[in-house]
C-alpha cells in the first residue's frame, strides 16, 4: 500500500475537457433529443429494478454484498498475491501495472513481439480508463470495439456516456447514420436490421483478430478464475477465438472464493439491468489447454493499480468496493438530465464524481468540479448494491478541493460558524443581515440583484429584505 | 421423474422463457425427435456437435442428420476455420448444440464446461443454441453448482460459461433485441 493519500501524485490521467462543467451541462441540458433518450433510458432501469426488488430480497442481498466488498478490499494484497500463483498455476501470465503508460507500454510491445496487427476489444471500463485504445492506434495497431454500444461509439468518436449501457444517449436514427456511413450503402430500417447488420460486420472481426482484449468484473483468488460479465456474447468470442487474451483488470475487483463470486453474480446484473442473471458469464482459468481446440494459446492478466492502493485506508476506500454496475447513474437526478458525457471521464455519474478525481488527483480542473455535481440527495447510496455511501464521499471529495474561489468559501463559512457560536456573535450579525437587507432591498423591500458571491444566487429569483415579505 | 427434479426442471424453464429463450421436457426416448423438431423450425442446414458420446446415447447426431442437417462435430467441426463457424462463408442457419455441465433452476442458468470434446465457443459462434441438459444434472442454486465444478482436485477447467438467455443487447434505444453477437434463439431440451 502506498503511502501517499488521495492528494499525493496521480499516475492515471484523462484529457482534460476542453470546456468548463458548467458550459458542458449547459449544452447537455440545451439538447432536447439527449434528454429524451436519458428520460428513456432511466425508466426502464427503474422499472427492472422494481421488479428484482419484488422477487429478491434486496436490502438483504445488498449488506451481504457490503461485507464480501468491504472484506476483498480489506484483504486486498494477499488476494491478490493468491490469484497471481493460482493464475500462473494455470498457464496464465499475469503482470502488475502502476499506471496507463505501463500498461498501454505492455499491450504494444506484445502486439509487436507476436507480430498482432488487429485488436478486438470488449467492453471494459479499465481499458477506456487507461486510454488503450488511442495508444493501440498510435502505435499502429487496428483496434475494434465488439460491443454494439461501444462500436457505436467508437463510430462516432465518442466516449461511453454509461457504464452499462454506453451509447445511452443515441437513438436509432443516430446509429444508423453511423453504421451507413462505416459501411458506406444504404442500410435497412428498424431495431433488429441495425443489430443484424453489426454482427455480420463485426464477425469479421472475430474471424481475423489476432489479440483479444477484455475487462475483468471478478476474479476469484482461490482458483486463479477471472470473470467477465455480458449480455451480447462478444466477450467470449473476443476471449476464445483470437489467439492471445488480454485481460486488463482494475485491482481491487478481486473476490476470495466462488461463495462470494456467485453472490456477487447475482446482485450485479440485478443492480445493472433489472434481471438476476447475465446473459453470459465467461470464467476464464489460463489459456486453451492440451487438446482443447478453441481458447487463446496465450492469457495474459494484467492487474492495474492506476491510483486505487493508495485509496485503500483513507475515508474514500468503500469507492473501492465498486462492481460497476451503474445504478447510481441511472438514479442520479444530475445524470437523468445531463448524461455521463458531460462529465468528460470515463466513470460518470455519482461514482465518477468521487472515483474520477481520485484517480486523477484533487487538484486538476475537473476534481474541483466533478464531485459539486450532485444535489447530495442519497438516491445513489439508496440505489448502490454494495451500499457505498456515495453522498458521504461527495462531501469529503468536496472538503479536499483546493481551487481559490473554494478556499474563499470556506473562509466565509468559518467566519459564519465563529459568529454564530456565541449568543452575542448571533445577535450581532442578525442585526447587520437585517441593516444590510433592508439597504439592499430599498423600499421595494425586495432585493433583485445581490452584490458579489449572491450575484449568481439571484440571477433566477428575488430576496425579500423584510419577514413576512410585502 | 422425481417432484423434486421436475419442480427444478420448471424453474430452470420458467427463468429462462423470461429472458427469451426456450425449453421442455422431453423423455429420454423421445430427445432425438424433439431436437429434429426444434431445428426444424429454426430452419437449421448445419448443426455443430459437442464432442459429447451422450448425443449418440440419445439419438441426437442420428434424429439432426436424418432431418437433413449437416452435422459437424467437436473438434472435428474446426477443421472448416472460423470464417465458415461463424457463418461468414457457406451456409448462416448454424446450430450449436452443446450438453451443459450442470443447470441451475433458482436464476435458470446453464453451466457449459470446457474440454477437448466440447468448445467453449460453440453456442456464440452458432446462429442457435440447443442445449441438451439431463436432468440429473440440474441443481438448486448458482453457489452449489459453482462449487461442484470447481470443487475437484487439480487445475479448475480452463473455461466455464454461463448462459442464461440467448444473445441479447439494449445497446440501441435501451430495447432488448436479440442475435447480437451469439446465439438469436436458445432451446433447452430436459431429458429426463
Amino acid at each position: 500500500m502506498s503511502a501517499t493519500g488521495p492528494d499525493g501524485p496521480r499516475p492515471v490521467m484523462y484529457p482534460d475537457a476542453s470546456a468548463p462543467l458548467a458550459e458542458r451541462a449547459r449544452d447537455a441540458l440545451a439538447d432536447p433529443t439527449l434528454g429524451e433518450n436519458l428520460r428513456g433510458a432511466a425508466e426502464s432501469w427503474a422499472a427492472g429494478r422494481a421488479r428484482m426488488g419484488q422477487e429478491h430480497p434486496f436490502a438483504a442481498m445488498r449488506e451481504r454484498g457490503r461485507e464480501i466488498r468491504t472484506r476483498n478490499v480489506r484483504e486486498l494484497p494477499a488476494l491478490l498475491d493468491r490469484l497471481e500463483e493460482r493464475v500462473r498455476a494455470a498457464g496464465g501470465t499475469v503482470v502488475r501495472v502502476a499506471d496507463s503508460a505501463e500498461a498501454c507500454r505492455y499491450v504494444i510491445d506484445l502486439a509487436r513481439a507476436r507480430g498482432a496487427s488487429l485488436v478486438a476489444k470488449s467492453k471494459s471500463m479499465a481499458t477506456e480508463e487507461i486510454r488503450l485504445n488511442e495508444a493501440l492506434e498510435e502505435a499502429g495497431l487496428r483496434v475494434v470495439e465488439t460491443d454494439l454500444g461501444e462500436w457505436i461509439l467508437q463510430l462516432a468518436g465518442q466516449h461511453p456516456s454509461h457504464i452499462i449501457a454506453p451509447a445511452v444517449h443515441l437513438n436509432r436514427e443516430q446509429v444508423r447514420e453511423l453504421f451507413a456511413a462505416e459501411s458506406g450503402g444504404e442500410l435497412p430500417e428498424g431495431r433488429e436490421a441495425l443489430v443484424a447488420h453489426a454482427r455480420r460486420r463485426l464477425r469479421e472481426v472475430f474471424a481475423a483478430a489476432d489479440i483479444g482484449v477484455s475487462g475483468v468484473n471478478f476474479a476469484i483468488a482461490d482458483t486463479g478464475t477471472i470473470c467477465v460479465v455480458e449480455n451480447e456474447g462478444n466477450a467470449r468470442l473476443v476471449t476464445a477465438l483470437p489467439r492471445i487474451h488480454v485481460a486488463v483488470m482494475g485491482m481491487e475487483r478481486v473476490v476470495a472464493d466462488w461463495d462470494e463470486a456467485a453472490h456477487l453474480l447475482q446482485l450485479l446484473p440485478m443492480a445493472a439491468i433489472g434481471d438476476d442473471a447475465a446473459g453470459y458469464v465467461n470464467l476464464l482459468t489460463g489459456p486453451r489447454r492440451e487438446g482443447e481446440a478453441d481458447g487463446p494459446e496465450e492469457l495474459h492478466l494484467m492487474i492495474l493499480d492506476g491510483g486505487r492502493s493508495a485509496l485503500r485506508g483513507t475515508e474514500f476506500e468503500e469507492v473501492l468496493h465498486c462492481i460497476r454496475c451503474g445504478a447510481c447513474l441511472y438514479s442520479c437526478p444530475m445524470w437523468r438530465s445531463v448524461g455521463g458525457q458531460a462529465y468528460g471521464s470515463p466513470y460518470s455519474g455519482p461514482i465518477g464524481a468521487v472515483l474520477t478525481p481520485l484517480l486523477e488527483g484533487m487538484r486538476g480542473e475537473r476534481s474541483s468540479e466533478l464531485p459539486f455535481l450532485s444535489s447530495l440527495c442519497g438516491a445513489c447510496h439508496e440505489a448502490c448494491p454494495v451500499g457505498i455511501p456515495l453522498h458521504d464521499l461527495l462531501v469529503r471529495a468536496r472538503a479536499r478541493v483546493t481551487t481559490p474561489g473554494h478556499r474563499a468559501d470556506r473562509r466565509r463559512f468559518r467566519l459564519w460558524s465563529l459568529a454564530w457560536r456565541s449568543p452575542a456573535g448571533y445577535a450581532v450579525s442578525r442585526l447587520a443581515a437585517r441593516a444590510g437587507l433592508r439597504l439592499l432591498g430599498g423600499r421595494r423591500g425586495w432585493i433583485r440583484r445581490l452584490p458579489g458571491p449572491g450575484e449568481p444566487w439571484t440571477r433566477e429569483r428575488d430576496v425579500p429584505a423584510r419577514w413576512p415579505p410585502r | 421423474m422425481a417432484a423434486e427434479v421436475a419442480a427444478l426442471a420448471a424453474g430452470l424453464l420458467r427463468k429462462l422463457e423470461g429472458r427469451r429463450a426456450s425449453g421442455e421436457v422431453v423423455e429420454r426416448r423421445d430427445a432425438g425427435a424433439a431436437a429434429a423438431r426444434v431445428c426444424g423450425d429454426w430452419g437449421v442446414r448445419r448443426a455443430l456437435l459437442a464432442g459429447d458420446p451422450l448425443l449418440d446415447d440419445l439419438g441426437v447426431s442420428e434424429a439432426l442428420a436424418g432431418a437433413g442437417c449437416e452435422v459437424l462435430r467437436w473438434p472435428d467441426g474446426r477443421g472448416l476455420g472460423w470464417r465458415e463457424l461463424l457463418g461468414l462463408e457457406g451456409p448462416q442457419d448454424t446450430c450449436g448444440v452443446t450438453v451443459p455441465l450442470l443447470g441451475v433452476a433458482e436464476r435458470g442458468t446453464l453451466l457449459l464446461g470446457t474440454g477437448p470434446g466440447h468448445g467453449r465457443s460453440i453456442d456464440v459462434v452458432s446462429m442457435r443454441h440447443l442445449a441438451v441438459l439431463p436432468a440429473e444434472r440440474l441443481r438448486p442454486t448458482l453457489a452449489g453448482a459453482l462449487a461442484e465444478a470447481y470443487g475437484g482436485a487439480g487445475l479448475p477447467p480452463s473455461a466455464v460459461s454461463l448462459v442464461s438467455a440467448p444473445s441479447r443487447t439494449s445497446d440501441i434505444e435501451k430495447i432488448s433485441t436479440l442475435g447480437a453477437h451469439g446465439s438469436v434463439s436458445m432451446h433447452v431440451l430436459v431429458v429426463t
